[in-house]
């Protein structure tokens, strides 16, 4: 690139740059429907903005976030399997190699945590990890919905939802309870229910983890000052960073206590054994 | 009932029905097939592995086999060239003596020519000295005979002269 085409490049650049800061300021100005203790609030509690399910209920806008992330994924996955999975060569390429390492991941984690019992334990995080984590990149995308009160709102991760994280939280906790009834029968619900704050410690943990982000992100674009460059950094370490840690403690937690409580203990069979063959004698 | 922090049930329920919906269908669309494939790949790998390793292990049977060969072919060859060296070692002992006897034979042969001719020699030797003997004493004698009678001459011729 010649001296001159660079310094216009640079001044072409710069003068969309500027255009965009005046933009902005210029249109500041406008009232601004909810103030930032009213969108913080709501986004905690989730009260104030809803948004009509089909017309049959209101829901919190996280729920319409849930659905559209698995309406995404399930038509991604169906065009994979369509065009992509009928042409996978033993020799992989990129994009298939991505996909064997997603599932090989997940596969690994659940084989290493709880090698004796693990086919169930595989489907289900690897249906947690990709929902977490594309479910926590969703944010990023910020399409827009119509609440209730016909404000415009950013969709927010379906996880920044307490009521999604409960339920993640209490389903991984049922999973790992099925886990030990099926390996341990009744002994096995003991065991899940000696780690009885499991299902509130998950939750809260995928709770507070992404409602930090969104926290942090509405404050950041509640000020126009603050929507230059801090975004890009705000963005990754609250959505990418999270997405990707939130996925492997959640499933690697799951795993690690299905693997726990579905273990059999050859000690306790030992022992039953020795007791009843003494008994005979 | 009033739950606090706006939990809701039925959301909760709401929420637990979506994530079953995706689970499943991941499950069906995505996690299964590409695990059959994951597995179809390993079994193939496997199975060219083991098919690698019988080939390989028959390729060692049929490498000791020929190892088998080739030393019984090593022991043969060993037999036979010791066969062979006794035999060698059996005709050149024999070809020595023949030669040793034909030596010999050519030996006592020319010992034996040697003593007729030197018989021969001798006896030639004897005849030529009996002659040159003979000579010698004809001549001998003739001399003497010659002396005497010249000396018998010279002494009548002197007797002659005294006028005896």
């Amino acid at each position: 690139m010649s001296k001159k085409r660079k310094i216009i490049s640079l001044a072409v650049w710069l003068s969309v740059v500027l255009l965009a800061l005046v933009g902005v300021i210029m249109t500041n100005g406008s009232e601004k429907t909810e103030s930032i203790r009213e969108i913080m609030r709501d986004a905690v509690l989730h009260d104030r903005n809803k948004i009509s399910l089909f017309g049959y209920m209101e829901v919190n806008p996280a729920l319409i976030s849930a659905f559209t992330v698995t309406g995404i994924l399930l038509a991604a996955a169906l065009l994979i399997r369509l065009f992509v999975i009928p042409k996978f060569k033993y020799v992989p390429g990129k994009f298939q190699l991505l996909l064997e390492q997603l599932v090989g991941f997940f596969d690994g984690l659940g084989r290493s945590n709880s090698p004796h019992r693990n086919c169930f334990l595989n489907v289900y995080i690897f249906g947690a990890g990709v929902y977490i984590f594309f479910g926590t990149l969703f944010e990023l995308f910020g399409i827009q919905a119509v609440t209730t009160h016909g404000i415009s709102i950013a969709l927010p991760a379906p996880l920044s939802d307490i009521n999604a994280a409960i339920a993640l939280g209490c389903l991984s906790y049922l999973v790992i309870m099925s886990g030990g009834i099926v390996s341990n029968g009744i002994k096995g619900i003991g065991k899940t229910l000696k780690d009885f704050s499991l299902p509130i410690s998950m939750s809260f943990r995928l709770f507070g983890a992404l409602l930090s982000g969104l926290l942090v992100t509405e404050l950041v674009y509640y000020y126009s000052g603050l929507s230059f460059v801090l975004p890009v950094v705000v963005a990754v370490l609250f959505t990418l960073l999270h997405a990707l840690i939130q996925t492997y403690v959640l499933t690697m937690l799951t795993s690690l206590f299905y693997g726990e409580v579905s273990e059999v203990h050859k000690g306790e069979k030992k022992a039953k054994a020795n007791s009843a063959i003494k008994g005979e004698h | 009932m009033n739950i606090p922090l706006n939990i809701d049930w039925q959301q909760i329920l709401l929420h637990v029905f979506n994530f079953a919906i995706l689970t499943g269908g991941l499950y069906f669309i995505l996690y299964s097939p590409i695990k059959k494939f994951i597995d179809k790949r390993d079994a193939y790998y496997r199975n060219m592995d083991s098919e690698a390793n019988e080939k390989l292990a028959s390729a060692r049977a049929q490498e000791e086999q020929a190892r088998g060969c080739l030393e019984g072919i090593d022991q043969q060859l060993k037999e036979t060239r010791m066969k062979a060296e006794a035999e060698l070692s059996e005709y050149t002992a024999r070809q020595m003596q023949e030669a040793k006897a034909k030596a010999d034979r050519i030996i006592e042969e020319a010992r034996k020519s040697a003593e007729e001719e030197k018989r021969a020699i001798l006896a030639s030797a004897d005849k030529e000295i009996l002659s040159m003997t003979k000579e010698a004493t004809e001549k001998i004698i003739h001399s003497s005979t010659d002396e005497a009678y010249r000396k018998f001459l010279e002494i009548a011729e002197r007797d002659v002269q005294n006028g005896k």
